[in-house]
């Protein structure tokens, strides 16, 4: 019995010492600590992989549409997906409103975000060289980051609980009401981001614009609108992924933006440019693999795996997954 | 020969900007051709830990190990270029922004070059700035030779219009995979320079913010001509420095300019800026960014803006 309950204390780890198991009654043999089934671990890992994906397709979206209509890779995405998560915490923290109210605002402060990023970096630039807007907007990036590390610090701070953590068991896997939470808003999201772009006269004009410039200007789409309109929908979006992250790895960091950045262009380039229903799947597709890979294979060569990916689909098919909306040449 | 003449601080800003000079000329090669590489800082990680490997572990003399370090680069960039033959535009960018990560994996999970503890103890090159003139100097002649070049034709010809210049018989592929196995070249001989001046590195020191930067440096000098990638990355390297030495001189104004009110509010506004600390100087950096691009899109140096210059002096010596 000591002997098992030794080798028990080891596998819970050192922390909690002998005394942590003073409750076992004395003749209970636990045998060999079991492992979860292996197909339990693997849906586990699929929910996992569904959480990441589902912020990295929040990011990608945004990317896509923005990348559609102005054939610009807005360099700072990214920093406005930072700027949520540090608007979201500000509002739980002193403003003292709820979650919703967190994601309300980190929506309506990025969407302005947009707004004011195209006034400042994208419109006053001249589309004439393409690394123009390409550059003014890593301008604006450094900025954005460094204005977070000036107000906030270097450093990572806590975002504190807004939700209160349950976890359910849904046949062989668990998932806590946070992760429950974060799938339920990326979910509605998308679907109403979908149901914008498909059903309304603005989506249509969108849609119009990333297919053309000049032939959707000439139909009488005022195509200055639709960019602006373009922003304010992508920051946006962005902006909740940011709370979202910032709840899901309970803390911010000004330095968040850049791998959401890098993440966001590969789903994009995965799901097609331009094609926003196609980075909604290849964001849960490569959060998937990257669990995955992780799980099984190392997390240093998680990283290695998304970039393989994304050289493989450059190489073989450019389009991406699901085919690019847009047919202009890049 | 140079460092008895500056003090230690000076040296190793100059060493840098040196450094970010030739990265810059790395990325210009290719980009003459219209290919747009965010890997050389991939480039620069193999040229960085190729020679520091020839160097520590079979203790082969630095200038060998940089001439290996940059010719391993510039194989890798050959190997790279085909794929990218095929691709163009944010398609490239991604491309070759992935092999850079890729690049940063590998050093990131291979024990024999440091893994995650980095690569330690790599044997100091005092004469790195000596190098880093004379490689600056022989890429300005080799470009200035270039730009009246047939080769150096051709590449303009092949930026502007890929397939026009296939039809005038140009060899798209080989200038091509030629300029963009130089400019891997090119930015291993920086990584390598720039490993046995710095002596440690590891998976994150050319990251993708590095390979950002030297795109900076060129698009901000003006890629158009072959001074644009110097004056960039000298510009950009001087900014920082240029503050620093601005706070110092703020320090030594006279009182009595500054203790009335529109001037007193200015001064302890500058004052309270340029203190130094780094996020203000990098939002002045950024600011500086989106100014120069919205004012000169084309970059600070134009070719045209050169030719202006060129007739100017042409004029003056005429009179």
């Amino acid at each position: 019995m000591a002997l098992c309950k030794r080798r028990l204390s080891q596998r819970l780890g050192a922390r909690q010492g002998p005394d942590a198991l003073a409750w076992l009654p004395g003749r209970f043999d636990l045998g060999p600590v079991t492992a979860p089934p292996e197909c339990a671990m693997i849906y586990q890992q699929l929910i996992n992989g569904l959480m990441l994906g589902a912020s990295y397709a929040l990011v990608a979206v945004g990317y896509t549409l923005i990348f559609g209509v102005l054939n610009l890779l807005y360099f700072a995405h990214g920093e406005v997906f930072m700027v949520g998560a540090f608007v979201g915490l500000f509002l739980v923290l002193y403003a003292g409103v709820g979650i919703y109210g967190a994601l309300l605002g980190a929506m309506v402060a990025c969407a302005l975000l947009g707004v004011i990023s195209v006034f400042v970096a994208v419109r006053p630039v001249s589309r004439a060289n393409p690394l123009a807007p390409l550059i003014s907007t890593i301008g604006l990036t450094i900025v954005l980051q460094n204005l977070a590390v000036l107000i906030f610090g270097g450093q990572q701070v806590a975002f504190p609980e807004t939700i209160n953590q349950q976890l359910y068991r849904l046949g062989p896997v668990t998932i806590g009401s946070v992760q429950i939470f974060i799938l339920a808003v990326a979910l509605v999201l998308m679907a109403l981001l979908w149901l914008f772009i498909e059903h309304t006269k603005m989506g249509r004009a969108i849609r119009a614009t990333a297919e053309n410039h000049e032939t959707a200007a000439l139909l009488g789409v005022d195509v200055n609108r639709v960019v602006l309109v373009t922003f304010m929908i992508g920051s946006g979006i962005a902006g909740v992924a940011g709370v979202l992250d910032g709840i899901k790895n309970s803390g911010v960091s000004p330095f968040m933006g850049l791998t959401a950045a890098v993440k966001g262009l590969i789903v994009m380039l995965l799901g097609g440019l331009g094609n926003v229903p196609g980075a909604m799947v290849a964001g849960v597709l490569l959060g998937i693999i990257e669990i995955l890979s992780a799980a099984y294979i190392g997390t240093t060569e998680r990283d290695f795996f998304s970039f393989l990916i994304l050289i493989l689909i450059l190489l073989c098919r450019p389009t991406g997954l699901f085919g690019t909306r847009t047919t202009q040449e890049r | 020969m140079l460092d008895r003449l500056i003090d230690g601080y000076t040296l190793s800003v100059l060493i840098f900007a040196g450094i970010n000079v030739i990265a810059a000329y790395s990325f210009y090669v290719p980009f003459k051709t219209g290919q747009v590489s965010l890997g050389q800082a991939g480039f620069m990680a193999v040229g960085a830990y190729a020679s520091a490997v020839a160097t520590q572990k079979f203790a082969i003399p630095f200038p060998l190990a940089l001439m290996f370090g940059g010719l391993l680069a510039g194989l890798i960039g050959v190997l790279v270029g085909f794929p990218a033959l095929r691709i163009k535009g944010v398609y490239l960018l991604l491309l070759t922004l992935g092999f850079a990560e890729i690049i940063s994996v590998i050093a990131l999970s291979w024990d024999y070059v440091g893994g995650a503890q980095g690569f330690r103890g790599i044997r100091y090159n005092p004469y790195t700035l000596d190098y880093v003139i004379v490689i600056i100097v022989a890429l300005i002649f080799f470009f200035s030779r270039l730009e009246r070049s047939s080769l150096g034709r051709a590449m303009d010809s092949i930026h502007q219009d890929e397939t026009a210049a296939e039809v005038m018989g140009i060899d798209v592929v080989r200038i091509k995979l030629l300029a963009f196995g130089l400019g891997a070249l090119i930015a291993g001989l920086a990584g390598a320079l720039y490993a046995h001046q710095a002596t440690f590195m590891d998976s994150t020191t050319f990251n993708i913010l590095l390979a950002v930067e030297i795109l900076v440096f060129v698009v901000v000098g003006g890629a158009s001509t072959y001074w644009g990638p110097l004056f960039g990355a000298l510009v950009l390297n001087a900014f920082p420095e240029v503050l620093r030495a601005l706070r110092e001189w703020l320090e030594l104004l006279p009182v009595q300019w500054v203790d009335f009110y529109p001037m007193s509010a200015v001064y302890s506004f500058l004052r309270e800026f340029l203190d130094f600390e780094n996020a203000k100087r990098l939002i002045a950096y950024g600011v500086i960014l989106i100014v120069t691009m919205i004012l000169r899109p084309n970059g600070l140096l134009t070719r045209d803006l050169m030719r202006q210059w060129h007739l100017a002096r042409r004029k003056v010596g005429h009179a």
